[in-house]
């Protein structure tokens, strides 16, 4: 049962309501459909910010290779759809729930040991992911990871590939994680998760069982980014190795930390900056006769002083840090 | 009439490496009962608070409470089987609400499933509400009912301190335990901490306390156990062990004037 | 058989490149509990400033050498300074994140400045003496530059190893590793180790870079190959153990030999992360570390 005043408050339905007329104004703009991309782009990154922001944001736990997630809902979706022909609405539930497995798999071993841990797994799981995808061609069937001709979900006949239809598509995905998301958040699993990042001793003295809620944060976070990985892979069309690199991970890492490691608005405007941001920066980058990959110069630069001056996000003034 | 200890520990022993922190400790808190730890710095007394409630784990002996054995079980069951605490150097949740630091308390007695709370259906809307009508008194027990939408962190230190204990009491345990409670109060403070803790006692629930102050101590106390280097070297009600030449000369070896 | 043998001593120049850049994680890790990221920056670095003071400079080589190890040496310590000390008290994932950035800057960086080619100008520069090959007994063939790189290796981690135990700065490293509070309490300059351990750990990077700048290449991404697989080695070994971190280099710079000249040459760099992964599973602690890794 879902209540309007449990979703949003006005302003955030006013701005939702905005978001819907998009498409309608850019039918009459010569370039519509590429501002439509760049929004629905900037939709996926708040999609995998509020994912990321789960795990690293809820429970504390600084994770380098959310990347992986991303890939493995992509290439489970992918494969499925490509492949063996199926349709995008069974290929998604089970691209979540194949991520949401690996998501507490890969968290297992850590759960004894201290955050650091955590992060190095993290890290090496999605980089070996990785290399498996780029050169084992025959569990992908093409080489670097390629994989083509990924069809969109079709709904009563209708195959769904035009832009103005993938911007509902991932805007409605977008909504959807953010319900969850925020209702999450403002529970008692949300309240444990809270208590675990500030001081995970003192959280057991009240009953949480930091194994299972750690786990449960892992299996959310990681279904998300699965999430988000189906929809780019039907998006995409094509997708290959090289757009699951290690620096995903850090640039929606980058996300979090910008808008204020834990808070959900914080994830969605740090995405939607660094998001559009990273394009407009790719674009001017290369126009000024930079390598692309120098936008990551600038991303660097942004954590650092987040860190150091800002650590709670640019939105909050306090200087509390994550 | 034989009444069961409501915790019972036998033969406690802690080893960190070469250091023994617990050797062989007995002691036995009866239900009902407002008994305290003292013993000088360093006697091992958070260690065995430490061991009770499962943060660590103890080398050797026997923990009973409720007539259960609780040796090694983890900490976030000790809390469920009703042992809560505090900590000496005050560990709340200081960047969540006054109010949200014991409703994470009430975790004990709540479920809080992951449908629900995604659905928010009826039972959990009806959980919260009933999590957050305890919190609300519990904060009024202490005190603190104005404080509810700061957040913790902010507090001055005895609010804070009073804070820790109604977080404490969310979880609805039998058996308290208290790690210096009334560290840097002042005399006025410590008077409401000795009724707090009365009237706590007048809610069914046992209370013990790691103390220095020894005016609270031996006002407030019906059993004191004390601990010098990790041994258990008297016990008693407070004019016993107040008089005992064993205790006295524990204390002496440390500076004078240990009391506030 | 002699290709066997060939393919163990070349482990072994590995394993002596990875344990010089493994230590300098290692120690820091010891010190503060932080991942220096940028450690294999600072790797990369050295191998770039050598260059720069060989090619534009027009130094000769041992002062490029010695003027690249002092400049890595001044960039680590100004790194800790600017970075991560005002963090000093700020929470864990605060200094990580920090380290992640500067990383990335110093990436970039290179890659803005001297361009995403592989250079060669420091395998051109070594001499035709170091060059030449000698056969050792078994067969193999070995240049002088892989020799002199293990001997290399050998003598600056036992020098590293007396340091350690026998000066003062050593025993200072020791105590702020194992309790900072109570060695600033003994009047040790905390800060000053610090800035002692990052300057040493960068130095030996600045070596390993240069002689993988002489072994193979430059480039701006060897920093960060090379930096997962002496953090690898790190981990292997117990991070926080000096002897481990050298230790767990020559294992695995054996390994990926052996790997990728017997099982496949495309996972070369997932030998390391397969490693990680399984020492963190099944023995956190690492060869020599701790038997409980457990929270601190």
């Amino acid at each position: 049962m879902i209540s309007m005043s449990s979703i949003l408050s006005s302003r955030s339905g006013l701005i939702l309501f905005f978001l819907c007329l998009v498409p309608l104004a850019t039918a009459y703009l010569d370039q519509g459909d590429y501002l439509l991309r760049i929004c629905s782009t900037a939709y996926l990154y708040m999609l995998l910010a509020l994912g990321l922001n789960v795990v690293t944001g809820f429970t504390g736990l600084l994770d380098l290779g959310y990347v992986g997630f991303y890939l493995i809902g992509g290439y489970t979706a992918g494969l499925l759809m490509a492949r063996l022909g199926w349709s995008y609405w069974a290929a998604l539930p089970v691209a979540a729930i194949h991520g949401g497995l690996w998501g507490l798999l890969r968290g297992a071993p850590t759960l004894r040991l201290t955050g650091d841990y955590f992060a190095i797994v993290t890290f090496g799981f999605s980089e070996l992911l990785f290399r498996i995808v780029k050169n084992e061609e025959w569990l992908i069937g093409g080489p670097n990871g390629f994989v083509n001709d990924i069809p969109a979900p079709t709904l009563f006949g209708y195959e769904l590939w035009q832009y103005w239809q993938q911007y509902y598509h991932i805007l409605i995905l977008l909504i959807l994680t953010l319900l969850v998301v925020y209702r999450l958040h403002n529970s008692r699993i949300g309240r444990a998760w809270q208590a675990i990042s500030q001081d995970e001793e003192a959280a057991q003295t009240m009953g949480i069982n930091l194994h299972e809620y750690k786990s449960l944060a892992f299996a959310i976070s990681a279904a998300i980014g699965a999430i988000g990985g189906a929809f780019f892979a039907q998006f995409q069309v094509n997708i290959s190795a090289g757009v699951f690199e290690f620096w995903e991970s850090i640039l929606i890492l980058c996300m979090i930390v910008l808008g204020g490691i834990g808070t959900l608005k914080g994830a969605l405007i740090g995405a939607a900056i660094l998001g559009s941001l990273g394009e407009v920066l790719r674009i001017s980058l290369s126009w000024m006769r930079l390598p692309a990959d120098s936008r990551y110069l600038i991303f660097g630069a942004i954590l650092v002083m987040m860190m150091r001056f800002r650590p709670a996000g640019i939105l909050r003034s306090t200087q509390k840090s994550p | 009439m034989d009444i069961d200890p409501l915790l019972e520990i036998t033969g406690l022993t802690k080893n960190f490496g070469g250091v023994v922190a617990l050797a062989q400790v007995d002691l036995r808190v009866m239900p009902g009962q407002i008994a305290s730890l003292i013993g000088p710095n360093g006697a091992g007394k958070t260690t065995l608070f430490n061991c009770v409630t499962g943060l660590m784990a103890p080398t050797t002996g026997k923990i009973s409470f409720q007539q259960q054995d609780i040796f090694g079980t983890s900490a976030h069951q000790v809390a469920m089987n009703g042992i809560a605490r505090t900590f000496q150097n005050i560990r709340l949740f200081s960047e969540m609400t006054v109010l949200d630091n014991v409703r994470i308390g009430c975790h004990t007695q709540s479920r809080g499933y992951l449908w629900s709370a995604i659905s928010r259906n009826r039972a959990y809307r009806e959980e919260e509400l009933q999590i957050t009508t305890d919190a609300q008194e519990l904060l009024q027990f202490v005190n603190l009912e104005n404080f509810a939408t700061q957040i913790a962190g902010n507090l001055s230190y005895g609010d804070q301190r009073r804070l820790e204990i109604a977080r404490a009491l969310a979880t609805n345990p039998k058996l308290l335990l208290l790690d210096e409670p009334a560290a840097g109060m002042n005399p006025q403070e410590t008077n409401d901490l000795i009724a707090l803790i009365r009237s706590i006692r007048e809610r069914n629930i046992t209370v013990f306390l790691i103390e220095h102050d020894m005016k609270l101590v031996m006002r407030i106390s019906e059993w004191i156990t004390v601990l010098n280097y990790g041994q258990k070297i008297s016990q008693g009600p407070p004019e016993v062990v107040q008089s005992d030449p064993r205790v006295i000369e524990a204390y002496l070896g440390q500076s004078a004037g240990s009391n506030h | 058989m002699t290709l066997f043998l060939e393919q163990i001593v070349n482990g072994l120049v590995l394993g002596g490149i990875y344990a010089l850049i493994a230590v300098g994680y290692t120690m820091v890790y010891g010190v503060i509990q932080l991942i220096n990221f940028a450690h294999g920056e600072i790797f990369m670095f050295g191998a770039y400033f050598a260059f720069l003071c060989l090619a534009v400079l027009k130094f000769p080589l041992w002062l490029a050498v010695l003027a690249s190890i002092l400049l890595c040496a001044l960039m680590g310590v100004v790194i800790d300074l600017i970075a991560y000390r005002p963090l000093r008290n700020a929470p864990r994932l605060s200094a990580l994140i920090t380290a992640i950035g500067i990383s990335l800057i110093l990436q970039n960086l290179a890659r803005m400045i001297w361009g995403a080619e592989p250079r060669r100008d420091l395998a051109n520069a070594k001499s035709a003496f170091l060059s030449q090959t000698v056969i050792i007994p078994g067969g193999a063939q070995l240049s002088y530059l892989d020799l002199s790189i293990i001997i290399l290796a050998i003598l600056l981690m036992v020098g590293l190893n007396r340091l350690i135990s026998l000066t003062r700065i050593g025993k200072a490293m020791r105590a702020c590793a194992q309790d900072k509070m109570a060695a600033s309490l003994m009047g040790i300059d905390t800060n000053r180790v610090i800035g002692a351990t990052f300057a040493i750990g960068s130095a030996l990077g600045a070596v390993a870079g240069i002689m993988v700048g002489m072994r193979e290449t430059i480039e701006p991404t060897m920093g960060y190959y090379k930096g997962v697989a002496a953090f690898a080695a790190a981990v292997l070994g117990g991070i926080g153990n000096i002897t481990g971190a050298m230790l767990g280099g020559v294992v695995l710079g054996i390994a990926e030999v052996l790997g990728a000249g017997y099982i496949s040459s495309g996972y070369r760099v997932a030998i390391s992360y397969i490693l990680m992964i399984l020492v963190i599973v099944f023995r956190p602690a690492g060869l020599l570390g701790r038997a409980s890794a457990k929270r601190a």
